[in-house]
């Protein structure tokens, strides 16, 4: 308000209250709109001050004009004794919607003028916002400084809530620890190899009919176990592990070929997605007891350490990507329902197809050279009468997860758009070999 | 690069934040950067409830994982704790507890609710009876037995305690000793045939269960009463021995009274030994009675009479019709349409009828309301489910009102 106002004659003769901020700016406001807050009040009481400009109660520090504005609305809106307790409500809903540096500027002066009812408007307000994010998230709303020091960080947190996913973190910490020790010696070791794919479609083949019947600890116990034969070959030969960790990751499909090796990662990334990976390896409650069966903590560690290893790799962005999309790919069955799924799964298989088909174009290529025409036509019958029965299969496994959805059975539905899933994937995998064995020069 | 605004926010307001925060919210806040690491540790209040402990798949679990946790974090805290709750529903007593409230008795801790649903009452230990700095207490399903020294609590403003085992005599020891007592609701107290209430700042008094007797002593500050007796406890001896009405003796000890709610057999209590000609003294503040009443009784409805007319400025009153199975003493059948009660509701506002099936007495009783006062504003009118209702309506029409901007709202069963 400016001093012209005082110019005007109003016909009831109100009473201003002057303020003056901290930066010298004076503000004139109605008296009780003024009172309302206990600070002002007192002021005026005790000391008289606040009746004229020159006069003026200079406000703490904490208070700028913009925000003095915002109390003096609040202040002018509640000091109506006539209004019901909904409107206050509603008002106060509306009030503070605001962004958060506003709320916390806003905190900080209605506590430094003593306006309790405002503080805890405000505090309530930030505490929503607090409540259920991860600490990524909080850090990034309120741009607090991700201050700890790595070694304070993996400090175990402790354990208060009990939540298998925070023991689990704990773990993979401890995992990191290790890693980061090690790195720290490898330093200088460069990493740039090619890698080459030496199974033959044969053992694809193999692998895909002996995938069929499987459930899923048995894939990944067959996964373990190609793990552990590989585990001599160089370190960047790692499309088989590549392709391991997909498939753990509920992603079936065949191995990735890496054709170039990219420049390596920041240690964010690996942060990111070390702290990613574990909310999102979303184990069933009943599989993580207190003491884990040495079984599933084998399998826990070596998973760990795939990744990690794999992390130092060197991958292209692409593939990245890719695992991230297989990561939540395997979050998705455990939550679903049929149509969700559906529209999901062409979302990740896009991604997923790409690379696939990626592979499949290119060791198509290679090995398909070799053979004659006579090979090549029964090959091409081959494969058509493959995709043609997946497909059928598939349209059976739909129309299955439809009445099942119908029926409700959750469990048994997420494993059948596992499934058919997966019979997608593959047919259009032997679609798209048919296709090159057709039409290669 | 932005400030950050929060972690420089003066400490009392972060508390409130984190205040708002659920437990297990609050306590992760402490990886969020360096300042941050201890600034839940010094939040006063610890609530261990549903909310802060999330369903786990076995039972049989979550009561060593609740023990676990609130080790841990009474371990972690330092400053003082005002209140501690431990409400949650599947948790099983321990003698765990024990050490708990020993460690909150040092702590002066001001606040303690302990609700133990499952498994049998959790016996007190007597360190609960040491926490002087105790304003409300509030315990389910638990026994309390006295220690040898007790003195009271000499700051307890507000009793809770439902579905309780205790003594008779420690109960009305526990209320008279504690000087500051404001509020006390009694639910389910087993052990207890009678009580005396002598509690000189007592404001508010609820009680919920079986009584063969209630008095009040040196109440002169109880502004809102609620007895529901569960059971007519019939007890002919003290008929006898009664020359004054229960209703004179309870309104006598209750002159500032504003609000009083008598449910289920509450109002037969207060009919023993009811005198038409001997009315208490008028209770100008009381404002809203809230009854259980069976009109069809004639000792009720004379008791509930003398009851109107000692409020003269009644601006409330809600009647809720309760049924018998024996009528005993069946009512006149014109005891509301004579013209000798001469009571003028001159305030009554708003009045609410509950549960009635349209028996003669109910209605006249409506006729009787609606016909003396002239301040009506609204009436609300809820029978049961009954065939008869739209007989009961057009009755209802038919009503001469006093009040020309009364409301007859029907709500339909």
């Amino acid at each position: 308000m400016s001093e012209g106002v005082m110019a005007v004659v109003k016909p009831e003769m109100k009473s201003y209250i002057w303020l003056q901020t901290a930066d010298g700016s004076i503000q004139q406001v109605e008296e009780e709109v003024a009172m309302f807050c206990p600070m002002i009040c007192r002021e005026i009481i005790q000391t008289g001050m606040g009746s004229s400009k020159n006069y003026a109660i200079s406000l703490p520090q904490r208070v700028n004009p913009a925000i003095l504005g915002l109390i003096l609305d609040y202040c002018r809106f509640h000091q109506v004794p006539g209004r019901s307790n909904k409107e206050r409500k509603t008002y106060d809903e509306k009030f503070i919607r605001m962004d958060t540096k506003k709320l916390c500027e806003l905190t900080s002066a209605a506590d430094s003028l003593q306006l309790k009812p405002l503080v805890d408007l405000t505090s309530r307000a930030l505490a929503r916002i607090i409540e259920g994010k991860t600490p990524e998230e909080i850090r990034e709303t309120f741009h607090l400084p991700d201050d700890l020091t790595e070694e304070e960080k993996l400090e175990p947190l402790r354990n208060i809530t009990d939540d298998p996913r925070i023991r689990l973190l704990n773990r993979l910490y401890a995992r990191k620890r290790k890693e980061l020790r090690e790195r720290e010696k490898l330093k200088n070791v460069e990493v740039e190899e090619e890698r080459v794919d030496e199974r033959s479609v044969e053992d694809l083949l193999t692998f895909i009919n002996g995938g069929d019947g499987e459930s899923k600890g048995s894939r990944t116990n067959k996964n373990k176990k190609k793990n552990r034969r590989r585990r001599d070959q160089p370190k960047n030969s790692s499309s088989e592990a590549n392709g391991n960790h997909n498939k753990e990751l509920d992603a079936l499909s065949p191995a990735f070929h890496d054709s170039g090796a990219s420049p390596s990662k920041s240690t964010k990334l690996q942060d990111s997605t070390s702290v990613s990976f574990s909310p999102k390896l979303d184990f069933d409650d009943a599989d993580i007891d207190d003491d884990l069966d040495p079984a599933m903590k084998e399998e826990l560690d070596r998973e760990v350490e795939d990744f990690a290893r794999r992390l130092n790799s060197h991958w292209p962005d692409r593939m990245q990507e890719i695992l991230s999309l297989g990561q939540e790919r395997r979050l998705l069955p455990m939550s679903i329902n049929g149509d969700g799924s559906r529209r999901y799964s062409t979302a990740a298989l896009s991604g997923l197809e790409d690379a696939s088909m990626q592979f499949a174009a290119t060791e198509a290529v290679e090995k398909l050279a070799i053979f004659s025409l006579q090979q090549r036509v029964s090959i091409f019958v081959c494969f058509n009468i493959i995709q043609m029965q997946c497909f059928i299969l598939w349209e059976s496994m739909y129309s299955g997860m439809k009445k099942m959805l119908e029926k409700r059975r959750k469990t048994e539905n997420s494993r059948m758009t596992t499934w058919a899933n997966m019979l997608i994937l593959f047919r259009d995998c032997c679609l798209l070999l048919l296709l090159l064995v057709t039409f290669q020069p | 690069m932005e400030p950050d605004r929060i972690t420089n926010l003066p400490d009392n307001v972060i508390e409130g934040i984190l205040l708002h925060l659920p437990m297990r919210d609050a306590v992760r806040t402490s990886i969020l950067s360096s300042k941050w690491r201890y600034k839940w540790a010094t939040v006063p209040y610890l609530v261990f409830n549903k909310v802060f402990c999330p369903f786990y798949q076995n039972p049989t679990d979550i009561t060593s994982k609740i023990v676990s946790i609130i080790d841990r974090v009474l371990v972690l805290h330092f400053g003082v704790i005002h209140k501690f709750e431990l409400s949650h529903r599947e948790f099983e007593a321990v003698s765990d507890i024990d050490r708990w409230i020993l460690h909150l008795s040092r702590r002066s801790i001001e606040n303690i609710v302990l609700e133990i649903w499952q498994s049998e009452a959790y016996k007190v230990p007597s360190c609960l009876f040491y926490c002087q700095s105790l304003t409300n207490l509030e315990l389910y399903n638990c026994s309390l037995k006295p220690p040898s020294i007790f003195e009271g609590f000499r700051k307890l403003e507000r009793l809770d305690l439902q579905n309780v085992t205790l003594e008779q005599d420690f109960l009305e020891n526990l209320i008279s000793s504690c000087p500051n007592l404001e509020i006390l609701y009694l639910a389910d107290i087993k052990g207890l045939s009678r009580m005396n209430v002598n509690a000189p700042k007592l404001r508010h008094f609820d009680f919920d269960g079986v009584l063969e007797d209630i008095s009040f002593e040196n109440t002169f500050n109880l502004v809102r009463v609620l007895i529901s007796f569960l059971k007519n406890v019939k007890n002919d001896q003290c008929r006898a021995l009664r020359n004054s009405s229960n209703l004179l003796k309870i309104l006598v000890n209750l002159p500032t009274i504003k609000v009083l709610k008598l449910q289920e057999y509450a109002l037969k209590y207060l009919a023993v030994g009811i005198e038409p000609h001997k009315l208490p003294e008028p209770h100008v503040e009381l404002k809203y009675i809230s009854i259980y009443i069976n009109l069809n009784n004639h000792e009720d409805s004379l008791t509930f009479l003398c009851l109107l007319s000692t409020a003269p400025n009644l601006d409330e009153l809600e009647m809720t019709a309760h049924p018998e199975e024996q009528t005993i003493g069946g009512i006149d059948t014109n005891f509301w349409e004579d013209g000798c009660w001469n009571l003028p509701f001159s305030k009554l506002r708003v009045v609410k009828i509950t549960g009635i099936s349209g028996a003669k007495p109910e209605m006249d009783f409506i006729k009787f309301v609606l016909l003396n006062s002239p301040a009506l504003e609204r009436m609300v009118v809820e029978p049961v489910f009954t065939s008869d209702r739209w007989e009961l309506v057009t009755k209802l029409l038919c009503f001469k009102r006093a009040s020309n901007q009364a409301e007859i709202i029907y709500k339909n069963p």
